[in-house]
């Protein structure tokens, strides 16, 4: 950990210091985790990754500067636009493996846009079923359809999981794998939206 | 009232009504005017008089039916907007409406009144100025900053519109706020429990939803919706519809005159009003000399009426809870914010959608000004242990080839939050790129709003396609969009040219900066009069008491005259609003007052 360039002390997270609450910019390269001042790894404590964005929220946030010089408060305010996005990234399990994804040198979704098997022809045939479902007014079906593609989407999840939590020692084969499966949820979660 | 530092007012600045309010250590409280404690709401009413006078609040709301071409009301619809997007708005305001002149590639609204052109901004300074003046006189002393609320769907135009107000109103706005994050500021303050709370705020122009996590004195705006043409102009509007249809069929007339269209309005309102409390209500309005229309409303038929609209609200609530991934049954408080909450209808829809009661000890009129004086006291420094975490209520996007939309920030997006972009060029040597910034949901620009055009300059020439412009997109904790752009092979910071869509440039708000500051000067407003007044009254103390000790100096003629001169200046003082012609009565009584004074100072010498 660094130190505070202000009085020394040392430092939780690389914007801001807790003794004396001085902000500053992060040093160059610093990544969404480490901005938060978390590790980069998948499995993380999310109710502890909540408190410590509020706590340095709550130091770097532009109305805790508001008499400070101009410079002050636009640092104060990019700083925190730079935290919430972070925080957007890192709490949320599909943005976090994505980010791990890319931070190991991808594919990123620009990259590979692909999806695993016949995932297409399936998101196709559930779409069929819905319009047809809805048409006879058929609630029952409506409800089968989407407790399969929420089954699908936490299954889908869980891998997502278990490949981003390894991401460190992962071949590229299955870095790809972890790319189709990002790229695949998206469709799931569109149906979630379709579904509801 | 001692106030160390600069003293930051809040100001709820209303389609109806404005309102402004100061927190301490103490919390916060409304600053009332002249008219004693209870006088703490400033009608957002203007009326233009023809020699260049400007009447500000109720004197301006009590007699818009006899002046409906010079009185401005509900300004606040016209802010930030274009005057063809306004075309059908403006056809139901007795007040002229007309596109802005002179400016080239803009659509900016402006009001005809008073023999002269007034943009929206400028209107809304009228008022941000009436209440400035009553904070000055509350604290004895100048106020230069406040913090001032706007609806929570308010796009970037409109907010720098509200801004511009409060710099023409020789305000610094040091933040613009939502109304329902302030309303949840207000009334979560002393609440450290975890909890979600809803804010449904339905006021006279504009409705707003904001679903709030509140836990330690960290405010977290989840989710917002809403929409900034819904309110309680639109409820008073169906019974408008409702009774000059009536009144066309029954007597023929032709009503559509300004008079009686501002005369119908008072009196929907007044219906509105009265069915909160009453199941049913009679009308009646003279129709030219020979008709009068008289009818029964009952609360059932009302009811019916503006259904609709409250269906809009609920369904925009929905939407929040959805953008928020909570459900209904999660919501711990609902919070009613704005006037036409009042309505039962509203209370018993609002209550069966979350399942509860909705909270209603604070005032839904005062709440939203006590809020922002709380965020005025957090910036302030006098209050430390609150912190207001905001979202940006609409997605945020430029044009793309084909006319469709790339999206840098999502809605409900935690502000300030910020999106980089690179954009390069399509011909060799191009110094110079264009962009369409819009905000909206929508997937086409056409669709969405355009904020404006910026022109990016500097760009180095190079072949095309070569150079990498970085484009910066901020918005900030006020919901404002600012851009900064570096073209990142050279280094060179390019330029950016803003040619806002429908609002005012830097140059035009200094001008009309200047401006309000003379106009201020020439016009005796109800400020002036008040000095005027206590000048006044200060000389007739002073002449009395010279008239009592020395008036045996004079013919009791004189003397008899003088006095009554005295009684007649201290008439006029509280009976005239024309501080000018009082100030002209007040220096002619002095001049009579000289020899006698002189007298007095010769007899001094004597003795």
């Amino acid at each position: 950990m660094s130190q505070c360039v202000e009085c020394g002390a040392v430092l939780s997270a690389p914007i801001c210091c807790d003794n004396c609450g001085a902000i500053f910019d992060p040093p160059p390269g610093t990544d969404h985790f480490s901005l938060l001042g978390f590790p980069r790894v998948y499995a993380l404590d999310e109710d502890r990754l909540a408190q410590d964005f509020r706590r340095l929220t709550a130091k770097v946030h532009p109305d805790r500067h508001a008499r400070r010089s101009e410079d002050v408060r636009e640092l104060a305010t990019r700083l925190t636009a730079d935290l919430n996005r972070a925080y957007a990234v890192v709490s949320d399990g599909a943005r976090r493996a994505d980010y791990l994804l890319e931070l190991a040198g991808g594919p990123t979704a620009s990259e590979e846009r692909g999806v695993p098997g016949d995932l297409l022809a399936e998101v196709m045939e559930v779409r069929e079923a819905l319009e047809q479902a809805r048409g006879v007014g058929d609630r029952r079906t409506i409800e089968r359809l989407r407790q399969v593609n929420e089954s699908k989407r936490r299954q889908t999840l869980d891998e997502i999981a278990a490949l981003a939590s390894a991401i460190e020692t992962a071949s590229v084969r299955q870095r790809q794998r972890l790319r189709l499966l990002l790229n695949a949820l998206r469709y799931f979660e569109n149906l979630t939206t379709e579904l509801a | 009232m001692k106030q160390d530092g600069d003293i930051i007012i809040g100001i709820d600045l209303g389609t109806t009504n404005s309102l402004v309010a100061f927190a301490d250590a103490a919390g916060p409280r409304l600053i009332a005017g002249g008219g004693g404690d209870d006088d703490v709401i400033v009608p957002s009413f203007v009326r233009f008089e023809a020699d260049g006078r400007t009447i500000v609040g109720e004197a301006a709301r009590d007699h818009a039916v006899e002046h409906p071409l010079e009185t401005v009301y509900s300004i606040k619809r016209l802010m930030g907007r274009g005057s063809a997007e306004l075309a059908e708005e403006a056809r139901r305001l007795p007040y002229r409406v007309e596109k802005l002149s002179g400016v080239e590639g803009r659509d900016v609204a402006a009001v005809v009144a008073g023999g002269r052109t007034w943009t929206p901004p400028q209107v809304s300074a009228l008022i941000l100025g009436e209440l400035k003046r009553r904070a000055e006189a509350y604290f004895g002393r100048e106020v230069r900053k406040a913090v001032i609320t706007v609806p929570a769907q308010f796009d970037d135009a409109q907010r720098q519109a509200t801004r511009d107000a409060g710099l023409i109103a020789g305000l610094e706005v040091v933040r613009i706020v939502n109304e329902p994050t302030a309303a949840a500021l207000a009334y979560g303050l002393d609440r450290a429990s975890s909890k979600m709370i809803a804010v449904y705020d339905f006021g006279g122009g504009t409705f707003d939803i904001s679903l709030l996590r509140v836990e330690g004195g960290v405010f977290e705006v989840l989710a917002v919706d809403g929409d900034t043409h819904l309110g309680g102009d639109d409820l008073d509007r169906t019974l408008i519809e409702l009774f000059s249809g009536e009144i066309r069929e029954q007597s023929g007339h032709d009503i559509d005159s300004p008079a009686i269209r501002q005369q119908l309005r008072s009196l929907a309102e007044a219906v509105k009003v009265r069915l909160s409390d009453e199941d049913r209500t009679s009308v009646e309005i003279a129709v030219g000399a020979s008709f009068t229309y008289r009818r029964q409303v009952t609360k059932t038929e009302l009811e019916a009426l503006i259904a609709p609209f409250v269906d809009r609200t609920l369904e925009a609530c929905r939407r929040a809870l959805k953008a928020a991934k909570r459900s209904a049954a999660e919501v711990a408080e609902v919070v009613l914010v704005g006037g036409s909450t009042r309505i039962p209808l509203v209370r018993r829809a609002v209550g069966e959608l979350f399942g509860r009661r909705p909270y209603t000890a604070l005032n839904p009129e005062h709440v939203v000004a006590l809020g922002a004086a709380v965020q005025a006291s957090i910036l302030s420094g006098s209050r430390q242990d609150l912190l207001l975490l905001d979202v940006t209520p609409l997605s945020l996007g430029i044009e793309t080839l084909g006319g469709a939309v790339g999206k840098l920030i999502g809605a409900n997006t935690r502000v300030p939050c910020k999106a980089v972009e690179t954009f390069t060029t399509f011909q060799d040597g191009q110094t110079a790129v264009k962009i369409n910034v819009l905000q909206g949901e929508r997937e086409l620009a056409a669709d969405c709003r355009s904020l404006g055009v910026f022109e990016l300059r500097g760009v180095p020439p190079m072949p095309a396609g070569m150079p990498k412009v970085e484009v910066m997109f901020l918005i900030d904790a006020n919901g404002i969009l600012n851009v900064s752009a570096r073209e990142s092979r050279s280094g060179v910071e390019a330029s950016i040219q803003i040619v806002p869509s429908h609002g005012l440039t830097r140059e035009e708000v200094r001008r009309m900066q200047r401006e309000a500051v003379e106009h201020a000067r020439e016009d005796m407003s109800a400020h002036h009069l008040i000095d005027v007044r206590a000048t006044v009254e200060f000389d007739l103390n002073k002449a009395e008491r010279m008239i009592r000790e020395h008036g045996a100096l004079l013919a009791p003629a004189d003397r008899a005259s003088l006095s009554e001169a005295a009684a007649a200046l201290r008439a006029l003082a509280r009976e005239s609003c024309d501080a000018r012609f009082i100030n002209e009565r007040r220096e002619a009584f002095n001049r009579r007052l000289i020899p006698l004074a002189e007298s007095a100072l010769t007899e001094a010498l004597k003795t």
